[in-house]
This record gives structure tokens, C-alpha cells and sequence, in this order.
């Protein structure tokens, strides 16, 4: 069967086109920037560090300073699950329109997802090195489903690169893309599934175990780095537009400089239905 | 400006109809194996089993104390881990020239003794959880615990990591109680 003719992403024209910039986006990068000082100074500044008097011994314990990851670690981990989720439904429109958008937004949202997540990894890491006293737990189930879904994604952004066209392979990633975010409901959900069985600790949001400027910093933590992720997957999303624009652009230039090298008899034999003195 | 109704090919390459049609390899090659697709699903399939796999160890992580001392002939020798509460009273020892901690593990009701060699967690106190990775060992612990088991056995391990909760509030915080009246159950911190 025949394909239906598609048209090619379109190259920008003019300089005003060729930025990633726009006064939206700089508006909220300023803002998130702003949004970020303000976390940082809640953080690290006004907040107390975790210190409670044992019921029983009447020492001292908590996280102390430790707990101050917290602001940063739990925010990136959400935003790892919503950008994935991005990239779960634009495969999804990627198999079920085909378009360059939704594959160009798939690409943007695993790639921002997986820095999340690899930061989600190093805080973490960082945090149970003082709390723990490890900086990391072979077995633990939040620890090793969180690592399967980092390597997964990886993965896929591997196979994206596996050809020098990705629009070659945009199918297959979106598949990859789709069965990888199941592992999500298992990383969210496993220090509840495996309640005592998981070095990790369960939800302290869902439980309402935290309160006053702690809850809010947390909160404030949420909106900043979804400010960052969304400025980042902007960014990323029109970088990736140009990229593909480009590509395209190359590729019907090629062809034009193949036509150019081309006798005309050959491509009238070629083309077969074009009269001679036509135009090709 | 991009729109998600632009379209693109079959394998999400954009068409183009002029020719001579342009050599494709990468996309040829593609459609050439559909052999590899297999291939991916049985290698997707296998991710999948070897994360239920590791789950399913993974929910076997550690053992309650009282779990580790009611499956105690079961693992004689078998190094493992087990969770509990510190009791009061840590003994500060040396043992083959090397430091060690000497504590009573609780959980529920049961006690276990337990030499830990090496530094203990930065974090470790009584009342705190630990999981710790060791195995039984039959006979005497030092003396000078408070209330030990002294039911013959003890712990040797040589890893310990801090099992922290969730709680984050300055007051009303719970701790649960172990081995403890009930009045020290809970209490605001």
C-alpha cells in the first residue's frame, strides 16, 4: 500500500527562529532561578535540621543536617515520574500518529527524565552515606527498581543513537519507552508493597508525617523543580525540533545535489512518466 | 511552529516522494529484520523476568529479629540479614584486635544478642533500627549487657546501615516501642 506523502519538519528562516529562547520560556527561567535561590536559602538556611529526643533513651536522633536532601531528592524523584510519563504518552502518539512531534517530545522527556533520575540516584546516594551509613544497598527493592528505571531509560536513549537517523528508530524506542514506565507503579509503590522489608523509608506525604516550614520547603521544592523541568523539556523539545528540521533540511538537500549529478536521461528514465523538455 | 499533525513514516522517518528515490540503509535495514523485533521483545520479556526476580528476593531483604531467632536452625551458618531495635546498654569490646560492639536486638518481644565487628553506623544508638548482615553463632556473648537474650547464641555481623522512619514532625512523632513498658510506647519528640 501506498504511503501517504508527509511533509518534512520545516527549517526555521531568519535568526529570530534560530534560539530556543522565546520571552516565555525566559520569563520562567528567571522565575525558576528565583525559585530555586529561594529554595536553596529554605533549605539549607531556615530550616531545622531533623532532631528529635528518643521517647525511651531521651538521646538525641534524626536525619540532623542529612534531612536538608530531603527538600531536593523527593521533588526530583516526582518530576522523574511525570517526565517519563511525558514520554510514555508522546510514544504513544508516536505509534498511533506517527508525527515528529510526539516523537520529538518523547526524546526530550526521557532524555530530562534521566538526568532527573540520575540526580534522583547521586541525592539519594548522598543522603543514606550519613543516615544510612551506606551510599548504597544492593537488594533494596525503592533502590533497585529506581536503578532498573534509570538503565531502562538509558536504554532507550541508547537506541536512539543506535542509527545516525533516529527517525529510524522512533517506533521501536516508543515501544521501549512504554514497557520501561511500568516500572514506575514498582518504584513508587514498592516501600508500601514491601512495607519492613526495604531499607528505605515508606511515604512520609501519604502518611501527613511533616508539618510546618518542613512541609512547606518540600512544597516549594515541588514547584521549583517542576519549573525546571518544564523550562529544561522546553528547551529540550525545540532543540530537538532544530535538530530535526536540520536533518530533514540535509537530506532533501542531498537529494537536490543527487538530481544535480544525474544525467536528465536517466532521471526521465527514472521518473518514466514525464515528457521530454519537461521540467524535472 | 511544530504541530503535532505533522507527519512522518511507517518507521517515523518522513517520506519523501521525489526521485530517484535516495538510498536509505538505515531504514532498509530495519525493515529487512523483522527478526529484531523479536529479538527486542525476548530481551524486554527477559528484563522483566529479572526484575520479578529480584523483587521477589529483594522481598526476602532482611528478617525481623524474632523471625531470624524462630528460623535459627534453619540459618545456622547461613549469613543473612535481620532487622531490629538496639536495646540500652552497648558494650564497646575488642575482638581479634579489631573493635567491636556488643548490643541486644529486639524485636516485638524477642531478643537476640549481637557482636558487631568494626565501627558501628554514624547514626547508631538504642531505640534506632539497624539492619545488620551476619550469621548465628552458638555460644556466650561478653558480659555486661543490660538484658541480654543469653539464650546461647549470638549475632556476628559485620555490615550495619541505619533503618530510618518517615516521621519528619518536631513534635508527635512516634517511635515504635520494643522490649519497653508501654508507657515509653510513644511519645511527642
Amino acid at each position: 500500500m501506498a504511503e501517504e506523502p508527509m511533509s518534512p519538519v520545516p527549517l526555521p528562516e531568519g535568526t529570530a527562529s534560530d534560539t530556543t529562547g522565546s520571552r516565555g520560556s525566559r520569563l520562567l527561567g528567571v522565575l525558576t532561578l528565583v525559585g530555586l535561590a529561594a529554595l536553596g536559602v529554605l533549605a539549607f538556611v531556615l530550616t531545622d535540621p531533623d532532631v528529635r529526643i528518643h521517647p525511651s533513651t531521651g538521646a538525641e536522633f534524626g536525619q540532623f543536617d542529612a534531612v536538608r536532601m530531603l527538600y531536593v531528592h523527593v521533588p526530583l524523584a516526582v518530576m522523574t515520574y511525570l517526565a517519563y510519563g511525558l514520554c510514555a504518552v508522546a510514544s504513544l502518539g508516536v505509534l498511533i500518529r506517527r508525527t515528529p512531534w510526539w516523537d520529538v517530545t518523547a526524546h526530550a522527556a526521557a532524555e530530562v527524565g534521566t538526568v532527573f533520575c540520575g540526580l534522583v540516584l547521586v541525592t539519594g546516594s548522598i543522603w543514606g552515606r550519613p543516615v544510612w551509613n551506606t551510599w548504597w544497598e544492593w537488594g533494596d527493592v525503592r533502590l533497585m527498581t529506581t536503578l532498573v528505571l534509570f538503565l531502562m531509560f538509558a536504554g532507550y536513549l541508547a537506541l536512539r543513537r543506535t542509527t545516525g537517523d533516529p527517525r529510524a528508530v522512533s517506533r521501536r524506542a516508543a515501544v521501549v519507552a512504554l514497557v520501561a514506565v511500568l516500572d514506575i507503579p514498582l518504584v513508587n509503590r514498592s516501600v508500601e508493597w514491601w512495607e519492613n522489608r526495604t531499607l528505605h523509608q515508606q511515604s512520609t506525604l501519604g502518611d501527613l508525617k511533616i508539618e510546618d516550614l518542613t512541609l512547606f520547603t518540600l512544597m516549594l521544592g515541588f514547584l521549583v523543580l517542576g519549573m525546571v523541568l518544564a523550562w529544561l523539556l522546553l528547551h529540550r523539545f525545540r532543540v530537538g525540533w532544530l535538530e530535526r528540521a536540520a536533518l530533514d533540511h540535509s537530506v532533501a538537500a542531498a537529494i537536490v545535489e543527487r538530481r544535480g549529478e544525474t544525467p536528465d536521461d536517466e532521471l526521465r528514465r527514472a521518473v518514466g512518466d514525464r515528457s521530454p523538455g519537461e521540467p524535472l | 511552529m511544530p504541530d503535532p499533525g505533522d507527519k512522518m513514516g511507517p518507521e517515523g522517518d518522513l517520506i519523501d516522494d521525489l526521485t530517484p528515490a535516495p538510498a536509505r540503509p538505515e531504514s532498509g535495514s530495519v525493515q529487512r529484520r523483522p527478526g529484531a523485533v523479536v529479538v527486542l521483545v525476548v530481551l524486554v520479556a527477559a528484563v522483566v523476568a529479572v526484575l520479578f526476580q529480584t523483587l521477589g528476593d529483594a522481598s526476602l531483604f532482611f528478617y525481623e529479629a524474632d523471625r531470624a531467632v524462630e528460623l535459627r536452625s534453619e540459618l545456622d551458618g547461613d549469613r543473612f540479614r535481620v532487622v531490629g531495635t538496639p536495646q540500652p546498654g552497648i558494650l564497646e569490646i575488642e575482638v581479634d584486635g579489631g573493635s567491636a560492639v556488643v548490643f541486644t536486638l529486639c524485636a516485638g518481644d524477642v531478643l537476640a544478642d549481637v557482636v558487631h565487628l568494626g565501627d558501628p553506623a554514624e547514626l547508631f544508638q538504642p531505640g534506632v533500627p539497624v539492619v545488620l548482615q551476619g550469621s548465628w553463632v552458638r555460644g556466650p556473648v561478653p558480659p555486661g549487657l543490660v538484658a541480654p537474650a543469653a539464650d546461647g547464641w549470638y549475632l556476628r555481623t559485620d555490615h550495619m546501615v541505619v533503618k530510618h522512619d518517615n516521621d519528619y514532625r518536631g513534635e508527635g512523632a512516634e517511635l515504635k516501642a520494643c522490649g519497653l513498658p508501654d508507657d515509653n510506647a510513644s511519645a511527642g519528640g
